[in-house]
């Protein structure tokens, strides 16, 4: 081609791409960024892919009305060839997503990566965690079905419940007094066009401040420098073997345990118990416990104090020793909380997934 | 983006002056602001209008009311059109209905006032139970246990030729 002719132009550089993948070309990561010890990071960015394009096709099949969802979604399960494998990989990615995500935080907790220069590699990461759950909520009530459906019914109550505010952060969610065609269609397009739209800013600013102030260094072991790879094709490598794996292993997961898909969404059921999902146990615990006029402790002022206690966490503890071991105040915090969470999701668990009201 | 084109290539004139740096910036910011109002006025508004309309009511006929059981507690289902934004859909709920011995009529929202559940008569205890939280309330509507802090809401009923019509905001 025209390669070898040194008059013309290479096509990249027509496309004045050059530049940019000379740049691409020269990145320099730690080679310790995906490894048997350090992939929750990479392996969420996976899963956040594979949610990104399992969702996106099965909005193909999808209509947002209550009369037609349950059905459309029942038919891009059922009748599509892979149907079962797409929606069991969005269902099986987000309850992954979730642990991934805990233990990317833990991992940044227990090692101290949250500590200057990264404050805010940890604070953009906790934001990004923040807006996870508004993703479940939304997408909860897509399929219509009793589920969703009652589950979302409770949800916008708690959130009524907030003073001042509750009642009109409900109406404007649903866009009206009642969850209908209308709510329906705003937890569609939120769940698919502004909540993806924040989530990708998000996650480029999580990257912007990790590739400014670089990974945590091994807390353990000699302070040595550690080796520098190329982005393209180490890391990128080991990305795709990480990606081919967890599709092939969660496709396989959803095709034979397909998503769960209950009975259509009926208002009138008062048989219908929603029981609340297990990564929300502990706060379903907390509603239950401040009851009357306490109620805005259990599901505004403790779950505010303890995001507002993580994002303050690099500017509260500020000694630059990493050493889990030599850090014993927040390491106790930390364990108490987690402690309370995890008793009061046992708790939550017993509750509503082990016995039976009748 | 710093090799060529339109964008400039450079330092600017070293000697900008600080009276020009601002004036440019309240120039772009005044005309970000324009931009935010004359995009986000008619925006906001059209994603907000349909949140400001307050639910009405309406009178839902039952059915003859001699069919009450009395002494009993009863659970009468209802469905009637409503509109919701551009569809008529059909509405569907229950409503508690108690009849007294003297023949007084006490009809009960099925919403728990905790978290609008649906609650559900135990004819064995003679309570209401929620299912979500476990709170209960008496044969009264009264809020015994649990967590709800407010009774049952006892809806607005008449009889009208003999059919009982029950008041729901919907």
């Amino acid at each position: 081609m025209s390669g070898t002719d040194n008059q013309s132009e290479t096509l990249l550089e027509r496309l004045a791409l050059d530049g940019l993948i000379a740049r691409v070309r020269d990145l320099q990561v730690s080679s310790d960024s995906l490894t048997w010890s350090r992939f929750c990071g990479s392996l969420a960015l996976v899963l956040v892919v594979l949610l990104f394009l399992s969702g996106a096709f099965m909005a193909f099949y999808y209509s947002p009305s209550p009369g037609a969802a349950y059905d459309s979604v029942d038919y891009a399960q059922f009748s599509i060839p892979f149907g079962d494998v797409v929606r069991g990989i969005h269902h099986y990615s987000w309850n992954l997503l979730l642990v991934v995500m805990g233990l990317h935080l833990g991992r940044a907790l227990l090692l101290g990566a949250y500590k200057a220069p990264r404050q805010f590699v940890w604070v953009s990461g906790l934001v990004i965690m923040l807006v996870v759950p508004a993703f479940i909520f939304t997408g909860d009530l897509l399929p219509w079905d009793q589920k969703g459906y009652w589950s979302t019914q409770v949800r916008n109550s708690i959130m009524g419940s907030v003073p001042v505010v509750g009642d009109f952060q409900v109406r404007m969610l649903q866009g009206g007094p009642r969850l209908g065609i209308v709510a329906l269609t705003r937890y569609y397009v939120l769940h698919t066009i502004f909540l993806p739209g924040l989530f990708l800013f998000l996650i480029a600013g999580h990257f912007h401040f990790l590739g400014h102030r670089g990974l945590s260094s091994p807390v353990f072991g000699r302070e040595t420098a550690r080796r520098k790879v190329p982005l393209v094709p180490n890391i990128v490598n080991r990305w795709l073997v990480l990606f081919i794996v967890v599709a092939v292993v969660l496709g396989l997961v959803a095709w034979y345990w397909p998503a769960p898909l209950g009975d259509p969404a009926d208002p009138t059921d008062s048989t219908y118990v929603p029981k609340p999902e297990w990564w929300v146990l502990f706060l379903n615990q907390l509603v239950g416990i401040f009851t009357g006029p306490l109620t805005v402790v259990g599901t505004v002022i403790i779950p505010g104090g303890l995001v507002g206690l993580m994002m303050a966490l690099p500017f509260i503890d500020r000694s630059p020793e990493r050493h889990p071991a030599r850090r014993k105040k927040t390491m106790l915090v930390a364990a108490v909380i987690s402690l309370l969470v995890l008793g009061l999701s046992v708790m939550g668990y017993i509750e509503h997934h082990l016995t039976v009201l009748e | 983006m710093s090799q060529g084109g339109v964008f400039p290539k450079g330092n600017k004139a070293s000697e900008s002056e600080v009276n020009s740096d601002r004036r440019t910036f309240i120039k772009t910011a005044a005309l970000t602001g324009v931009a935010a109002v004359v995009i986000g006025v008619p925006l906001a508004s059209y994603v907000i209008a349909p949140s400001l309309k307050k639910g009405t009511g309406k009178w839902i006929d039952f059915g003859p009311v001699e069919d009450l059981e009395p002494g009993g507690m009863e659970m009468l289902s209802y469905e009637f059109m409503v509109k919701d934004g551009w569809l008529v859909l059909p509405q569907r709920g229950f409503v508690w209905a108690k009849t007294e011995d003297g023949g007084k009529l006490r009809v009960f929202s099925s919403t728990c006032t905790h978290l609008a559940c649906n609650v559900i008569w135990r004819e064995e205890e003679e309570v209401f139970v929620c299912p979500c939280h476990s709170g209960r309330f008496d044969a009264s509507g009264r809020n015994i246990a649990g967590p709800p802090t407010k009774p049952l809401v006892v809806l607005e009923h008449r009889i009208e030729d003999g059919n009982l019509k029950v008041f729901l905001t919907v």
